[in-house]
């Protein structure tokens, strides 16, 4: 094998690439994928309970609960519409402040305090909701409770679900960029024909391999870098960083030389994508949910190479702490060369079969 | 000497033709099922459960009345799961992770750890205590005497806020009770709809949609990439110098695209047990709309890309943009308006009626008219995009 024809089919995927649209695709889906997950989805995983509220007056409830953390809080202004968004589930809870309100509570009228609960929010919803609001309301009467409450916190508070989403995002970044892409340009010149026409010049297939896990290992490093820098994971560690997402950028180029070299077109390529992909994405959904039984994601391959990113450059490990990780990422990487070399010549028989 | 062939034949042919492509690769196949695998286990790793209490450890003495009287008086009786815990210190000791804390069978309670029991007794399972609520021996006397005890509030630093807030109003309820002061509203709750309270839909049932969706869209590329396979290698011009006219190509490609996309889908549900006697009617309709939707695009895609990156690019163009209303099923309350307008809208809300919900026909019938109309436009596109192309080879 040498290393400078290697280098001549990489210049020319360089020259061609961004051509095409997947060069676009790998960059702009972490970025589109880190919009999505951290707006959108957040709220996903730990939901606040949703609260609509009419003030006909002007209440100290609503200035109260606009103050509040965790209270997803609507205002509006018709108590109809509360009723039917809370029916339907789009708030778990509405509450409507008649004009005069706090005036008649403070006057010692006991008005009637409207709270509508919709039928499909969670038992555990309906009561903060309610026991908030009464005790707004018994603010709004006045006087000092009648007891005093000390709230004692334990422990540390785990990390926000903004960055246990980091994998989710990594993981694709590198899927994309890392395999995904040289994988695709594989089964392209396969069904084009122009692998063959490399094929009968002096290139050998293992240069053509080399050329495409290189392309595939400097978009995945790029993009993942850009991903950690958006997510705000890239600190002052970033050296250590920059190694760890090198080596995961390397493995998941490996993953998309197995792929590009076991496909033979789109329709196959699609095919072990949507068989595989669980093995592939199973490990970061352990990172969303730290309550379930984190040894079942060391048993997918692909834990091994986000791991020691997740590690490195979320918690601020140092390559110290992550080299067992790294060893055995390395130790499957170095597993599937041979498994490479098989298939690349299970290709080449396909490919002279075929012209 | 010519044989009169019926155009079913011809049709029939071109599909066995397709179909023995399929079955001639074993790869293809083995794989094919083993994403169908993968699906049906993904669907069975998911929790189907949904945890909407909020278990809180109380160390009280002499209030068990009041304390039952109060879980009872909260919205429902699921709302609170109450954990008797005999010290203040074991309370904080179970918060902080420091104490195990178990439940038997006959619903007491026990503490594993250092000072407590060594081990958990067999048969009980393991609860999570985040947050506790401990009060003074002498809160009942103090409260009713005008006096101000204080009460702790245990809470590991994960609990949310409104959690927390909640235990302290819970308390401070209490409290007021004791203490002879009526809430000062006439409080009126209403629950509007059909009350779900423990048969909340679980996140496994959300999924059963989703999967069957994400079956069908997958299969889309394949389809598509299998198209523009024959067009590029112009298999379709060699079938059309057979008997064989476009609209018999076309409807091979029909019939083929829907037994690839909604065949696997179909499986699928079966196999995650959302088939039953009431439901099958309603599904294989809905399954079959969304197969000749995807079918459609598959032929829009695959004729009109010009090579395989070029469709994979065009087909995600219009498939992930689909994909969008799936996720509305994740979500609690109405879909926005424009997620309401999209194509695939219609298709994933009747199967996420009759998958979670036991929808009938007359439930998601309106929808499936929505869904008919987008299929019509979207498989006629599809349909005359391939047929110009053909001809034009």
């Amino acid at each position: 094998m040498t290393l400078s024809r290697a280098w001549v089919v990489l210049r020319k995927d360089l020259a061609l690439g961004p051509r095409s649209p997947i060069f676009l695709y790998a960059i702009v889906l972490p970025v589109a994928l880190t919009a999505v997950f951290q707006l959108a989805f957040g709220s996903l995983f730990e939901p606040a309970p949703r609260l609509a509220v009419v003030d006909e007056g002007s209440s100290s409830i609503t200035a109260a609960l606009r103050e509040m953390d965790g209270i997803d809080l609507t205002l509006l202004d018709d108590a109809d519409a509360l009723r039917a968004a809370v029916e339907a589930n789009d708030h778990d809870g509405g509450l409507v402040l008649p004009p005069g309100f706090d005036e008649s509570v403070r006057a010692g009228d006991r008005p009637p305090l409207d709270l509508f609960l919709s039928g499909e929010s969670y038992a555990a919803n309906r009561l903060i909701l309610t026991v908030t609001t009464l005790d707004l309301v018994r603010a709004v009467d006045g006087g000092p409770p009648p007891v005093q409450v000390d709230l004692v916190r334990l422990g540390s508070a785990g990390l926000p679900i903004g960055l246990r989403l980091v994998p989710v995002i990594m993981m694709y970044a590198l899927f994309i960029a890392g395999a995904f892409l040289p994988a695709s340009s594989m089964v392209d010149e396969k069904t084009r024909g122009t692998l063959t026409a490399i094929l009968v010049t002096p290139a050998r297939v293992s240069e053509v391999l080399v050329a495409k896990a290189a392309l595939g290992s400097l978009m995945a490093f790029l993009v993942s870098i850009m991903t950690l820098w958006l997510n705000s994971a890239l600190g002052a560690n970033w050296p250590q960083v920059l190694v760890v997402v090198a080596l995961g950028a390397v493995f998941s180029s490996l993953l998309g030389l197995v792929i590009g070299s076991l496909a033979k077109d789109g329709a196959m390529l699609f095919t072990i994508v949507k068989s595989s992909g669980i093995l592939l994405f199973g490990p970061v959904i352990f990172y969303l949910f730290p309550d379930w039984p984190q040894w079942i994601a060391r048993l997918f391959p692909t834990f091994w190479m986000i791991d020691p990113i997740w590690r490195v450059a979320v918690l601020g490990e140092g390559l110290g702490q992550v080299w067992l990780t790294i060893a055995v990422a390395v130790g499957i990487g170095l597993a599937l060369v041979p498994v490479i070399r098989v298939l690349s010549r299970r290709m080449l028989t396909q490919l002279a079969s075929a012209s | 000497m010519t044989r009169q062939v019926s155009r079913v034949a011809i049709v029939a042919a071109i599909v066995r033709k397709d179909v023995r492509e399929f079955s001639r690769d074993t790869l293809y196949l083995v794989l094919s099922a083993v994403g169908l695998v993968m699906f049906v286990g993904l669907f069975y790793l998911v929790p189907d459960t949904v945890e909407e209490s909020l278990t809180v450890g109380i160390q009280q003495t002499g209030m068990d009345e009041l304390v039952s009287a109060y879980q009872a008086g909260a919205e429902t009786d699921e709302a609170l799961d109450v954990v008797p815990v005999d010290t203040a210190e074991h309370l904080r000791a179970a918060v902080a992770g420091d104490l195990e804390v178990y439940r038997t069978a006959s619903g007491e309670t026990v503490l594993v750890g250092p000072g407590a029991a060594a081990q958990a007794p067999e048969g009980s399972t393991t609860v999570t205590v985040d947050i506790g609520i401990a009060f003074p021996v002498d809160f009942v006397a103090l409260t009713t005497a005008g006096q101000q005890p204080t009460v702790t509030v245990y809470t590991d630093a994960d609990v949310p806020s409104e959690v927390q807030d909640a235990m302290t109003s819970v308390v401070r309820e209490i409290a007021y009770t004791l203490s002879g002061r009526p809430l000062p509203v006439t409080e009126a709750t209403v629950v509007l709809g059909t009350d779900r309270t423990g048969d909340q839909a679980s996140m496994r049932d959300r999924l059963r949609p989703m999967l069957a969706f994400f079956v069908l869209m997958i299969e889309t590329f394949a389809l598509s990439s299998l198209i523009a396979n024959e067009i590029l290698n112009r298999t379709v011009t060699a079938v059309l110098l057979t008997p064989a006219r476009v609209g018999d190509f076309l409807a091979a490609k029909t019939i083929y695209g829907t037994l690839l996309t909604g065949g696997q889908a179909l499986l699928l549900l079966a196999a995650i047990g959302a088939l039953t006697a009431t439901s099958w009617g309603p599904l294989l309709v809905t399954v079959l709309l969304g197969a000749l939707m995807f079918t459609g695009i598959g032929m829009i895609t695959g004729s009109a890309g010009k090579d395989f990156i070029g469709t994979l690019f065009l087909t995600m163009l219009l498939v992930l943009p689909l994909l969008v209303p799936t996720f509305s099923v994740l979500f609690p309350g109405t879909a926005a308006g424009w997620v309401m307008a999209m194509p695939s809208y219609p298709v994933i809300d009747a199967l996420d009626q009759v998958t979670s919900d036991g929808a009938g026909w007359s439930e998601i019938g309106p929808g499936l008219l929505g869904a008919l109309v987008w299929v019509v436009v979207i498989y006629v596109a599809g349909v005359l995009v391939l047929k110009r192309k053909a001809e034009t080879l």
